[in-house]
């Protein structure tokens, strides 16, 4: 045993990640101006698709923080040919698994089916898209079942919390709400104001459907073309229009909830899907919360000193710069003591404490594990709707690794300078007796 | 919700197709009784590697619950060859992720991989299983960790809190009454002694099934688990605890009071699972009964009481068939400000009274068969779920080799089946209902 674990020891060291061959991402477009993206996968009989579309909860109209979730809620609750019951029949009749829902930037409508009920589940999609329902007695249903769960998600200190940071992170910027709306915001909303957005929003040019599974180019496209031509237009705003975010720093605020842990938030604005510096702003924070076990915050706030179960940090990299956020949760005559040893990180790593070997160990997990972060089609669909939705090249999965692979420490580092001061940073706290 | 809230997943990710499946099934057991469940796929150069015992949360003594989980910890803590997060870092190195899951019946370890690293994987794997050092100082700080992780998902969380209090008072003696995270009262109790004494028993040879689905050769499999686990030291397995839950004697209720904005209502019932050969008819109905209440778009509980009805805003059940010695059926609904516990409970018990008085119409359950097997299909899709559903039939004792029996017997379900399973076994007597009532403040 003992000379198998030397040997181990050896290859282990010597070993480096290998790139693994990436399928290609295919291009098209449709007479109406949808760009269609597909990725073959023929190793199981399913398709699974996705189109984006640029109305997120970025535009929802002001004061009505929802809009787009309820609309989401709406396209796929019933069309005008059919009422919520027939059409629900109609789609578990063939196991068709058609979804909505909307994040900040886009809107998105999901199909996976078997791929011998493609014909039935394309049908089911366009028909979204061109016959949309608008019958008042469900939207007065779905408005209140979603004002009841508005209610209920008030027990769930994540919900608060990421309430608070839109607001302080973002104010009046349309970014400064959670895409599901709050009860008041909820309340004000119409069924106007979801056919309106539809109206302005929900068009095929600029739109985006990305496709993984069985199927090829050839075979999708006059599936398409037959059912989707008569889908026409333009959205009145594209993901271009939305405001740059103004920075803050150094806000907070408390919610005061009766739990026993109080949950700890720092956030500050991070950057965009297009900003020059996201690989090495990508592996910083892998390096810093991103990656899990090995990540600093986790090494300092919990290996060592047991202070948290979960300790993780994140960027959202959309049209414009998102939230960078860092987040744990301690027991409450803890949470100064967890806070402090999370600033102190941000401190040392703005001053450049990145270690080569750290570099490496971030750099090889992330090249290693990306062929897991498109272990199914559901993945792939994800991905390749983001490369369409933010005009990332066609390469972009190919070239991932080599990219990651690429950073240097001088780049973290300077990344690092340019996010990580803790003076930089708002705090939100969800907890009793906050002080 | 939360309750339990992947048995829905778990039924459609851990139960088989018929064709569906893209590999055969090829297994091996070694002298020591590890055991090696391999599916080759070929279609990129990745596989998942898990480790799957059987030790979960019911093998704790009263008193000690929790223990199976601690370990799922302490196993990150080193051992003879590994500093503590050695591990995890040479996985990482190799691009793996790792982690690993417990439940009452299980426990599991797992980890991607390019597929040329599996045998250094199990090579660690096998190290650390049999040479694990448990350092009191580790232990320490990680049950600070895993109390932090009860508040977190427990303690604060009303939804949560309620069906731990209902599953407590639902069973008297099926271990799936204590939560596998351990009660707040054992974690301030455990040793280093209690970690210790565990591991000998449970952490044997005959407790370990290895499964490695992806880009692999079987042949090389059995070499490198023989050169793995299979050279571990054979020792005695202990016997699983599975008692037989007494029969309910009557209904039961519990109100848990706690600061919640709004209240919920649950209900659970004891009922079997699956046993191929012995039960397969009613098993199958049951997981169709449950779907056709709670699955798709077109479920019943939400289409008849939320929509029509509007006595809940959100409602659902849930089943595992895949469970060990019994599940514990449930059904629940998320009340609104306006509407009553009473009356919501009141439409539940006469649908589920109208599903075993009235046969289900032929295209309500076609559908369902249908949405079940295209799940399977679904899952297909996932390496991760793939083992999965390996592993989990392995450990309760279903047999991987028995996945493709399953839709054979969903699809041999008919209308009359599944009255006679609900009427049988989701009865008013035999349940408990369970309702999270918001503090009011003073």
């Amino acid at each position: 045993m003992k000379s198998r674990m030397l040997a181990l020891l050896t290859c282990l060291f010597m070993a480096m990640p290998v790139a693994q061959a990436v399928p290609p991402i295919q291009q098209a477009g449709l007479s109406n101006g949808l760009t269609v993206l597909l990725m073959e996968a023929h190793n199981v009989p399913m398709v699974s698709m996705n189109l984006g579309l640029p109305s997120g909860s970025v535009f929802d109209p002001k004061g009505k923080g929802g809009t787009a979730m309820l609309l989401a809620g709406m396209l796929t609750d019933h069309t005008a040919a059919h009422d919520h019951v027939s059409w629900a029949d109609l789609l578990d009749q063939d196991a068709i698994q058609l979804g909505a829902s909307a994040s900040k930037d886009s809107l998105d409508i999901s199909l996976t089916v078997l791929k011998e009920v493609l014909n039935p589940g394309l049908d089911a999609l366009s028909e979204v898209l061109l016959q949309p329902g608008w019958r008042a007695k469900r939207f007065a249903i779905m408005k209140q079942d979603t004002l009841a769960a508005a209610q209920k998600e008030r027990e769930e200190p994540g919900v608060r919390a990421a309430e608070a940071a839109a607001e302080l992170l973002f104010g009046e910027h349309p970014y400064g709400h959670r895409s599901e709306g709050s009860m008041q915001s909820l309340a004000a909303i119409g069924l106007d104001d979801i056919k309106a957005l539809f109206a302005g929003q929900v068009k095929p040019k600029g739109a985006v459907l990305a496709v993984s599974g069985d199927i090829t180019m050839d075979e999708l496209l006059p599936l398409l073309e037959a059912r989707l031509a008569a889908w026409q237009g333009t959205p009145k705003q594209t993901l271009a229009d939305i405001p740059q975010p103004k920075a803050v720093s150094g806000l907070s605020r408390d919610v005061d909830m009766p739990t026993t842990q109080t949950m700890v938030q720092l956030t500050r604005l991070g950057l965009a899907r297009s900003d020059a510096a996201f690989f090495p702003a990508f592996v910083l924070n892998h390096m810093l919360g991103g990656g899990g076990f090995g990540s600093r915050l986790m090494e300092e706030v919990r290996e060592k000193r047991g202070l948290a179960y979960g300790v993780y940090s994140y960027f959202s990299p959309l049209a414009v710069p998102g939230p960078f956020l860092i987040s744990l949760q301690t027991r409450a005559d803890q949470a100064v003591q967890g806070e402090a040893v999370v600033r102190s990180v941000l401190a040392e790593m703005a001053n450049g404490a990145i270690t080569r070997a750290e570099l490496k160990a971030s750099k090889e997990n992330l090249i290693g594990s990306f062929a897991q972060r498109m272990d199914s089609n559901r993945e792939r669909v994800g991905l390749i709707s983001m490369i369409g939705m933010y005009g990332l090249p066609l390469d972009y999965l190919v070239s991932w690794t080599s990219r990651v692979d690429a950073v240097t420490l001088e780049q973290v580092a300077k990344q690092a300078e340019r996010f990580l001061k803790p003076e930089s940073w708002s705090r939100v706290r969800v907890g009793a007796k906050l002080q | 919700m939360l309750f339990r809230l992947t048995s829905l997943l778990l039924l459609i990710s851990c139960m088989p197709v018929f064709s569906a499946h893209a590999g055969t099934i090829q297994q091996a057991e070694f002298k020591n009784g590890v055991k090696l469940v391999v599916e080759e796929d070929h279609s990129a150069p990745v596989a998942m590697v898990q480790v799957w015992l059987k030790v979960g949360g019911r093998d704790e003594l009263p008193g000690k619950t929790g223990l199976a989980h601690v370990f799922e910890h302490m196993m990150f803590k080193g051992s003879k060859q590994l500093g503590p997060g050695e591990y995890s870092r040479r996985i990482s190195a190799m691009g793996g992720n790792d982690n690993a899951f417990t439940s009452t019946d299980y426990t599991a370890y797992f980890e991607t991989v390019p597929s040329a690293r599996v045998a250094e994987v199990l090579a660690m794997e096998s190290e650390r299983f049999a040479n694990l050092k448990l350092r009191d100082e580790d232990f320490q700080k990680e049950i600070r960790v895993i109390m932090e992780e009860r508040r977190m998902r427990t303690e604060d969380d009303p939804n949560s809190r309620m069906f731990e209090e209902l599953s407590a008072a639902s069973l008297r003696l099926h271990p799936y009454r204590n939560p596998v995270i351990g009660w707040m009262q054992d974690l301030q109790k455990l040793t280093i002694g209690d970690v210790k004494d565990f591991y000998k028993s449970h952490y044997v040879p005959g407790n370990a099934i290895v499964v490695v689905v992806g880009d692999v050769d079987f042949e090389q499999m059995k070499k490198a688990v023989a050169a793995s686990f299979g050279r571990l030291k054979a020792q005695p397995v202990a016997p699983r605890f599975n008692p037989v839950e007494p029969e309910p004697f009557g209904p039961k209720r519990i109100k848990v009071v706690l600061p919640a904005q709004l209240p919920m209502l649950a209900v659970t019932i004891p009922v079997p699972v699956w046993q191929p050969g012995e039960n397969d008819r009613e098993v199958a109905a049951l997981t169709l009964a449950t779907h056709i209440m709670a699955g798709g778009r077109s479920a019943r509980l939400s289409r008849e009481i939320v929509d029509q009805q509007r006595l809940a805003f959100a409602a659902g059940a849930g089943y595992d068939p895949s469970a060990m010695g019994l599940d514990l059926w449930y059904a629940y609904g998320m009340l609104g400000p306006d509407q009553k516990p009473e009356a919501f409970e009141k439409a539940l018990w006469a649908l589920i009274d109208d599903m075993a008085v009235n046969p289900v119409g032929e295209k309500r359950l076609n559908a369902a068969k249908r949405n079940i097997i295209a799940a399977n299909v679904f899952a297909q899709d996932s390496l991760y779920l793939r083992a999965k559903e390996i592993g989990q039939m392995e450990v309760v004792g279903l047999g991987a080799a028995n996945r493709d029996n399953w839709l054979q017997q969903i699809d041999k379900v008919q209308p009359e089946d599944i009255q006679k399973a609900v009427a049988r076994w989701l009865k008013q007597e035999r349940s408990t209902t369970g309702l999270l009532q918001p503090e009011v403040k003073s």
